[in-house]
């Protein structure tokens, strides 16, 4: 008998990814939950995944959509690149968890990246798109080069903390430049634990400001 | 240039046979014109425009690359 372990936003969910990605019916399988899972607050803290254990006697046809996904993602840019073109660069992947991280070696010009990494989003939100479109599952791609991602991140941290002394100085709301959704959530996680200070985002559409704001 | 946006175009539809490009090319800018089936419309255009902006952003960078500017219209 096989054992899988499987993942969904709900135990529902959980049971139809197993379902489909191993080709069998409901009634075919033996369902043990490992962790009911729960959406957190705004779906932003605290959310987490429902676990199941499923078990077969059946004999099982696995989807392998996880390989096959990398690969996809990693033959998507390697192609998108090959046409802009960049030459001498090597497109690293692996997979953690749900997520594809795909890393460029070899951008030495800064070009893949862009001002303020606008062209490696575009990157990443292209690629994936085409990985999303050939995959029933859903899977997160994250293109990295350079360790732009880390960099960012250490500088937006860096960037909320300073923003957050200013608002307690003045006792006045500070706003942030415009950032998208990735880069506000490090902004509200950053002052998550902060008592003195609330944080909030305003604006309309993709794009927005945080206002970090001193409690009174 | 052309070849680039045709096969993120080609990537995103459901009628990639019907994805064509036409390069209309200046001395210093370049139009590019991406023609897709009515129904492909809202893919390679994306929630707020999305889509076409990403496809923007790589396209200017490849632009740079070779020290023009090209400019990705989309035809309806």
């Amino acid at each position: 008998m096989d054992i899988f372990e499987f993942e969904g936003k709900t135990t529902e969910e959980a049971i139809e990814n197993a379902c489909r990605q191993l080709n069998l019916k409901k009634d075919d399988v033996d369902i043990e939950i490992i962790e009911p899972g729960s959406a957190g607050i705004f779906g932003l803290v605290g959310g987490r995944k429902a676990k199941i254990k499923v078990s077969t006697t059946k004999e099982v046809n696995e989807i392998p959509d996880q390989i096959n996904g990398l690969a996809v993602a990693k033959e998507a840019l390697e192609n998108i690149l090959a046409l802009i073109p960049v030459e001498g660069i090597t497109v690293q992947a692996e997979q953690i968890d749900g997520t594809i991280a795909l890393n460029i070696e070899g951008d030495t010009s800064g070009l893949l990246i862009g001002r303020k990494g606008r062209t490696l989003d575009a990157l990443q939100f292209i690629v994936n798109k085409i990985v999303n479109k050939t995959l029933e599952k859903r899977v997160q791609v994250v293109v990295d080069s350079e360790n732009y991602r880390e960099r960012r991140r250490d500088s937006l941290i860096e960037m909320a903390l300073g923003m957050g002394d200013r608002a307690k100085k003045t006792r006045k709301p500070v706003a942030t430049n415009i950032l998208n959704p990735h880069d506000r959530r490090i902004v509200h996680l950053t002052l998550r634990d902060d008592k003195e200070l609330d944080t909030r985002s305003r604006g309309e559409g993709i794009l927005k400001k945080v206002l970090i704001i001193p409690k009174r | 240039m052309k070849d680039l946006i045709a096969y993120i175009a080609k990537a995103l539809v459901d009628k990639p046979e019907e994805v064509a490009v036409t390069e209309i090319e200046g001395e210093q800018t370049s139009v590019l014109e991406l023609k897709v089936a009515k129904e492909d419309l809202g893919k390679v255009i994306g929630k707020q425009g999305r889509t076409a902006r990403a496809m923007r952003t790589i396209l200017s960078a490849a632009s740079t690359k070779i020290k023009k500017r090209s400019v990705l219209e989309i035809i309806e």
